[in-house]
């Protein structure tokens, strides 16, 4: 063999090997960082800090436990110990020779265990082979039954054997345990004492990064069992739509918001905020007995947050609503709703941007963002609060900002007027109501559909008002009335404002004005022109009492100033200094100038006759108090209102504007030569017409000629689902609002809505369009807080479904609920009545509360529904308070809609509609021993027993505001029997202002209640009663008994009560006074609808439905 | 005057970059490949055609400075000439690229989308398309010298000599294979995977872009019908490309780089492959933006921006506009033109035979000559309908919607 030719190589060697180490630290290092990119996760970082906040804390309790006095107990026990020790050892041969025949026998009882346990698992074994051969018929069928019989046997003899053993092993250890029973109970007691200190240095074991368990959260070691992990629910039925399915949500929020649902981690403001309102319920003694200590820990604990030094940050706060949400006593207890379901987000995202949060305006946002370090934010980050956000684009459903968080309520609760402690959601969802958002932008869910029409019907405008008023009016309601819900549509900033042209802006001044007048000429043109005879000639003082006595402050204000309660200045009123209730009926103000003396009076006198539908009930005013109110709110005068200049339309500028709307339809010279022949006023009428179209005017109110059209604006079904990407921000990325505020547009979609209701023609700014294709939506110069509000709604109303069984009042008796709930909204019942324990605007009226409409809070456990039925359709049937200068006015409610009422409060009160009572006789024993209790008690101080008209019952004294009560007798047809009793234990729990004196105060330890005439009936006081009742009794025994029986009292009150009733009363419509006298206008003749004999008038709400 | 104006208008900076990539390539065959000098005629007439094209654009003041960059590329490759090829003058093209790249980063539009983890890959599809193009065309030019001046090509000389595949072959391998893992998991680290939500039917990205290999193919269907960009096309790319090897018999060039040997072979392959594809998918992902629009490199990529819609047909342009009347029912009549224009297209490859590819037609036989003929004849009807549309705002040159055939 040749020997091989040295071939020389392509590549230096020791080169190649140099480059291969370094490589190869180079792939050591990259796989680190890759590791190490891995491992390093915020959310660890944040466990890390939480359980240093814990250890903080645990060790502190330590050191509180850690007290001399227990230092010395201990020590006394020690010495304990070491004394029985001693004591053992005296004994100690005895003691071992016991402890020797223990384990002697700890020895046999093992063996005779397993014997047992083995020669068990034969038999078993041994059953199957029986079975097998007598199934299969096989020869050896009977030996194998002798042996399973055999092997029976013997366990049972093992199993004696075995018992026998445990009796005697148990014996001999109660031999050894007799020596040792004195140091057992010392090291027992001892325990006692530290069980709460290993308790603590177990949870300080788990927690702490000293702790050996660390160790599992090492890299490649983590797999295992670590200790920081990555928390999570999985909520089965709450389900995210994927497009194409449906998938659980897996909510791993608490692996950051570690403290959530655990109390003991508020902020100090929450917790100074909570710690006050579980004083107040303390105080109050509204907690039970058996819950008291608990409370009382926990506002301790409260009090220890408030009083610490440092403020625990996010996100390792308590949610701020535990007893509302995520606490396990909550409606909504963390592992069946988790978090997203609420707030939005992404469900199963770990990392704070992918998360889905949502800044609450640009300064947090840029705060968020900020990082020391690109790609990996950390803890020198997060100390600081900067997050290394990055937004989400892709993310449909980002988190609501914290100011919209309510809006995630309507989810589940969209088939509610109002969720229960949802404070502002329910004045958002009001106030959509009340501005009529719902009306031009159609709203496809229970919440917002058949409602009325915000606006009053313009169709006998001309019988109203004047053209000189309404034009004005049009171009700037606010002047007129600050507190208007009209808002405004002319002279807006994309018509007028800084970013517009001066020649365009001239030019649109023209076009405005024109649009205006046209309106105005079309509405006044259409109008029906009855005349209405004016009342006689009234006294404003007297109607000025009147209108501030008999309710009409409910829904009405009459001032434009208010003063401002920060600065004291007067300043220009808004729609938020008052109740939404307030803001049901118009400012009062200046109302003397739009209309005239005839309308008011026969308006007032009954405004339906003016307007079927009108939403202003009747208050059965005499003429001579219509006549009063009358000449009192003529009284109120803008006189300089309708002397302000107004511009005179151009009609080169109509015929433009026509011709505009015209070419639409036909050629330009058509529409020239259409326009030559027809007269200037034809021609406004014309863009009167099409004006009202462009701004639709008939989305709130009723004009003729506009039946059926479409609502004008975007619809909102599901507006909180539409993707940012859909809405056009325009140019604009910060204004300077008309009232002075500075507001930034975010690019999210809460951000758009937010500004878009707080100036509506934001997004037209720097835009260039043809004057009709401007932004038209008109500005209701909503505050931010409405704004805000509104907003809340909006965003609110999204696609996301959840499964049927989490929709809230969705069974039918809460169902009856929603639906009495609707009218009572539509109707501004709340002006007056206090509904579900929220309402009652008229109270800032009334300064006594015993002149106020009642609470209807239990109304539905209190009335028996016929008559509940009979009163709401016609009030004059029954007075019970005939003091009350506040009017239940007569609404005209159509059968349908008492009904629907009744039966909403019944289903409120969880009572049922009709009462198996209602023909009772009472047993004359209990009616007599009724009376003789109703004496005693001195009921009769405040309430007459004497039989009345119902519907004119004698006003009683009221000289003395504090004897006034309602009248007994009519008890019987208004009232349900088991309340009756109910209700005299209890007044003040079910209405808290009530002037009915608890007579039956309750025990603060049993939480029962207490009769007042328990001993007292043998007082000579009341010798005579207890002679009269003795005969009624087996025994003075049985007598003593029952008197101081409370519940046994009241049902003999209630018997009583019911046997004095009176059984009749007027049914509504049917009485003189009811409904309240017609006013026929003159001419043309109207049909008048007279309560109920007549043909129900057409619910407004219906046909304001039917429309869709 | 008209029609300058109305071609200096619709230039825009993937057009104008497309003519004068189209020239690029030209000076780059003509100059530094085949040693052409300016004095020479056709040498000229590339160099007027070219600057032409390249500065037409100065009168259209945003493109005045790209105008500029690409004038003086064109006039330095036609100075450098084989020059190109040194390896300093790649190093030097190469940290000018990065350069020029870097600096852009510095513009946060460009960099917002150049940056985006889903089109760095594609950054780096150019350097590497360009740094693998010039390696390969310089070994072709040292390839020709050898060859002209006698001598053996450097892969024969390469082959003479025994090697090792241990470790000559292996070891390198390995560690390349450990440097680019290296490389991937930085990557990695740095530029997260650009996931996004699950699909949802209801709300489609905008825009809504094809996979990155498929952008030329949406490109086309800019310019054509799409039965014709979306099935024709890329039938006939993917059946041409099978059948080059039977086209293309040529025995020269196995093994070794070379030019010059096959001078039309390699230089359709690589306009087609650089230009026609690689080029129009670049442009896809970094000059659409918005509702297909296109936007400059550092352009901010605005959803409003609106573009007219103003093609026309051919049918239009010469009934309507050059005849001023209506365009005739009959369709046979009203797209005689088109389709005559077509087939006179058609014809070019018979014409050509006689004519001056009488050559390749002797050469290759008929069937061969014709294929590959046509094959050729639609790449190039790409180019061509690109800048008919640019220039005249053509839509289709038949437009038969009676019977769904457009071109």
């Amino acid at each position: 063999m040749k020997p091989q030719e040295p071939i020389p190589h392509n590549y230096s060697m020791r080169k190649l090997n140099l480059i291969f180490a370094l490589t190869s630290l180079g792939l050591l290092a990259g796989t680190g960082l890759m590791v190490g990119y891995d491992y390093i996760r915020g959310w660890k970082w944040f466990q890390l800090e939480f359980n240093r906040i814990q250890e903080e804390r645990i060790e502190q309790e330590l050191k509180a436990k850690d007290d001399p006095a227990t230092r010395a107990k201990l020590a006394e026990f020690d010495r304990e110990m070491r004394e029985g020790q001693v004591v053992i050892a005296k004994k100690r041969d005895a003691y071992l020779e016991a402890q020797k025949v223990l384990d002697e026998w700890e020895g046999k009882h093992y063996a005779a265990d397993q014997d047992y346990r083995f020669t068990k698992a034969k038999l078993d074994a041994q059953r199957y082979v029986t079975e097998l051969s007598v199934v299969q018929h096989r020869s050896d069928g009977r030996e194998q039954q002798k042996k399973f019989a055999d092997l029976t046997a013997r366990v049972q003899a093992l199993n004696l054997r075995l018992q026998q053993a445990t009796r005697d092993r148990d014996a001999a250890r109660a031999r050894v345990d007799a020596y040792l029973a004195e140091i057992k109970k010392i090291e027992d007691r001892k325990k006692e004492i530290t069980a709460s200190v290993e308790l603590l240095n177990k949870q300080l074991e788990a927690v702490s990064p000293k702790s050996k368990r660390m160790v599992l959260n090492l890299p490649m070691l983590d797999f295992i069992n670590p200790t920081l992990k990555i928390d999570q629910v999985v909520l089965g039925d709450l389900f995210i739509d994927m497009n194409y399915m449906s998938v659980p949500r897996v909510d791993r929020c608490q692996t950051c918001h570690r403290a959530i649902d655990r109390p003991g981690f508020e902020s100090k403001k929450e917790a100074e905020r909570l710690a006050a309102e579980l004083k107040r319920e303390l105080d109050a003694n509204r907690i039970q007995p058996t819950k008291r200590a608990e409370t009382e820990a926990r506002v301790a604990e409260l009090q220890r947050i408030v009083d610490s030094p440092r403020e625990i940050p996010n996100p390792f706060r308590t949610h701020p609503k535990l007893d509302m949400f995520v606490g396990s006593a909550s409606p909504h207890p963390l592992l069946e709703y988790g978090c997203t379901v609420c707030h939005r987000g992404q469900d199963r995202a770990t990392e704070f941007g992918r998360a889905g949060h949502t800044a609450m305006s640009p300064k947090m946002e840029s705060r968020w963002k900020r990082v020391k370090m690109p790609f990996f934010p950390g803890p020198w980050d997060y100390k600081q609060r900067n997050w290394g956000y990055e937004e989400n684009p892709f993310l449909e459903t980002p988190m609501y900002p914290r100011q919209y968080t309510e809006a995630g309520c309507l989810k589940c609760h969209g088939g509610q007027i109002e969720v229960k402690n949802g404070d502002q959601i329910n004045k958002a969802t009001h106030m959509v109501e009340l501005y009529g958002c719902h009306a031009c932008h159609k709203i496809n869910n229970w919440r917002f559909t058949g409602l009325q029409k915000p606006g009053p019907s313009l169709e006998g405008i001309a019988e109203k008002t004047y053209p000189a008023w309404a034009v004005r009016w049009i171009s700037n309601p606010n002047h007129f009335r600050p507190t208007t819900r009209m808002p405004s549509f002319f002279y807006q900033r994309n018509m007028v404002g800084p970013a517009v042209p001066a020649d365009e802006r001239a030019r649109n001044i023209k076009y405005q004005d024109a649009e205006i007048h046209s309106i105005v000429t079309y509405l006044f043109d259409r109008s029906t022109h009855r005349t209405w005879t004016p009342g006689p000639q009234g006294d404003a003082g007297r109607g000025k009492q009147l209108v501030d006595s008999i309710g009409c402050m409910a829904c009405h204000i009459q001032q434009d100033t208010v003063k401002d309660e920060k600065t004291g200045a007067v300043r220009v009123a808004r729609r938020d200094d008052f109740p939404l209730e307030r803001n049901f009926g118009f400012n009062l103000v200046g109302v003397g100038t739009k209309t005239h003396a005839a309308w008011i009076y026969n308006w007032i006198k009954n405004p339906k006759a003016y307007d079927k539908l009108a939403p202003m009930p009747s208050l059965r005013l005499s003429d001579g108090e219509a006549a009063d109110i009358t000449a009192y709110l003529l009284t109120l005068q803008k006189p300089k209102f309708l002397q302000e200049p107004m511009r005179a339309p151009d009609p080169n500028v109509i015929r433009e504007l026509a011709k505009g709307y015209l070419i639409g339809t036909m050629t330009d010279t058509d529409a020239d030569a259409k326009l030559r022949v027809m007269p200037v006023k034809e021609q406004m009428l014309y863009l009167g017409q099409r004006s009202i179209e462009k701004y639709g005017c008939y989305s709130c109110h009723d004009i003729k000629g506009f039946d059926g059209l479409k609502p004008i604006g975007t619809e909102l079904t599901t507006e909180g689902s539409k993707a940012a990407h859909l809405f056009d921000f325009g140019f604009v990325h910060e204004y300077e609002h008309e009232d002075g505020k500075h507001e930034h547009i975010m690019h999210n979609v809460p951000s758009w809505i937010y500004n878009k209701v707080r100036s509506p023609r934001i997004y037209d700014d720097e835009r260039t369009k043809p004057y009709n294709d401007k932004l038209k939506m008109p500005n209701f110069h909503l505050s931010e807080e409405e704004a805000r509000l509104a907003t809340m709604v909006v965003v609110g109303l999204t696609k996301e479904r959840v499964a049927a069984n989490r929709l809230a009042a969705s069974d039918s008796r809460m169902r009856a609920v929603e639906e009495e709930r609707k009218i009572i909204s539509q109707r501004n019942c709340r002006g007056c009545h206090i509904v579900n324990r929220s309402g009652r605007a008229i109270a800032a009226m009334i300064s006594d509360s015993n002149f106020l409409p009642p609470d209807l809070t239990p109304q539905g456990a209190r009335a028996q529904s016929p008559w509940l039925f009979n009163f709401i359709k016609d009030p004059t049937v029954m007075k019970i308070r005939p003091w009350l200068s506040v009017r239940m006015p007569t609404f005209g409610f159509s059968d349908h809609e008492a009904a629907t009422l009744v039966a909403g409060f019944a289903a409120e009160g969880n009572e049922s509609q009709f009462d198996t009572h209602r023909y009772d006789i009472p047993p004359q024993g209990n009616v007599a021993v009724g009376r003789e209790v109703f004496a005693m008690l001195r009921c009769a101080q405040c309430h007459s027993t004497t039989s009345v008209d119902p519907a004119n019952p004698p006003v009683p004294n009221t000289a003395d505001a504090t004897s006034l009560a309602p009248n007994l007798t009519l008890a019987k047809l208004r009232l349900h029997h088991e309340w009756i009793a109910d209700w005299i234990r209890r007044p003040g729990e079910m209405i808290p202002d009530t002037r009915m004196p608890a007579n039956f105060p309750r025990d603060a330890q049993t939480g029962g209640f207490k009769s007042p005439l328990a001993g007292a009936i043998d007082t000579p006081a009341f010798a005579a009663h207890k002679a009269a009742l003795l005969p009624y009794f087996e025994s003075e025994e049985a007598l003593r008994k029952t008197m101081s029986d409370a519940v046994a009292l009241t049902n003999y009150l209630r018997d009583y009560i019911w046997s004095i009733g009176i059984n009749q009363m007027r049914s509504a419509g049917a009485g003189p006074e009811s409904p309240a006298p017609q006013q026929q206008p003159t001419s043309p003749p109207v049909p008048v609808q007279t309560g109920d004999r007549a043909p129900a008038p057409p619910v407004r709400s219906a046909r304001a439905g039917s429309r869709r | 005057m008209t029609f300058l104006k109305n071609f200096i208008n619709v230039l825009s900076v993937a057009s104008i970059s497309f003519i004068f990539l189209s020239a690029t390539f030209a000076f780059i065959v003509y100059f530094c490949l085949l040693d052409g000098k300016v004095k020479s005629k056709a040498g000229v007439a590339f160099i007027i055609v070219g600057l032409i094209l390249a500065t037409a654009g100065l009168w259209f003041l945003p493109m005045f400075y790209l105008s500029i960059a690409y004038f003086l590329s064109l006039w330095g490759l036609a100075t450098l000439g084989p020059r190109l090829w040194d390896s300093k003058t790649g190093l030097w093209l190469l940290i000018a690229g990065a350069g020029g790249f870097g600096l852009s980063l510095l513009d946060s539009n460009f960099k917002l989308i150049a940056a985006k983890p889903d089109n760095v890959p594609i950054g780096a599809m150019i350097f590497l398309l360009g740094i693998f193009t010039w390696i390969a065309l310089r070994k072709a030019y040292l390839n020709d010298r050898q060859i002209a001046a006698g001598g053996m090509t450097f892969e024969k000389t390469e082959t003479n000599e025994k090697l090792f595949v241990w470790p000559d072959l292996v070891y390198t391998e390995m560690l390349c294979m450990i440097a680019l893992t290296i490389v991937m998991i930085i990557w990695s680290v740095a530029l997260r995977a650009p996931l996004e939500e699950a699909a949802n039917p209801t709300s489609s990205p905008n825009p809504a872009k094809a996979p990155w290999y498929f952008l030329g193919l949406q490109e086309m269907l800019v310019y054509f019908d799409p039965w014709l960009a979306g099935v024709v096309l890329p039938t006939l790319i993917i059946v041409g490309l099978m059948a080059i090897p039977y086209i293309d018999t040529n025995p020269k060039g196995n093994g070794y780089y070379s030019f010059r040997e096959r001078k039309w072979e390699i230089g359709v392959f690589l306009y087609g492959f650089l230009v026609l594809w690689s080029f129009l998918i670049i442009t896809g992902t970094f000059l659409r933006g918005p509702n297909w629009n296109f936007f400059g490199p550092f352009e901010f990529w605005d959803p409003n921006k609106l573009e007219p819609l103003v093609n026309v047909d051919l049918s239009e342009l010469i009934w309507v506009k050059a005849l001023s009347m209506p365009l005739p029912k009959l369709w046979i009549i009203r797209e005689a033109f088109g389709l005559g224009l077509i087939l006179l297209y058609l014809g070019l490859a018979p014409a050509a035979a006689k004519g001056p590819f009488r050559r390749f037609y002797l050469k290759m036989g008929a069937p061969r000559y014709y294929v590959g003929a046509y094959l050729f004849l639609v790449m190039l009807a790409l180019p061509i309908k690109m800048v008919l549309r640019w220039i005249f705002n053509l839509k289709y040159i038949v437009h038969i919607q009676e019977i769904f055939f457009n071109i």
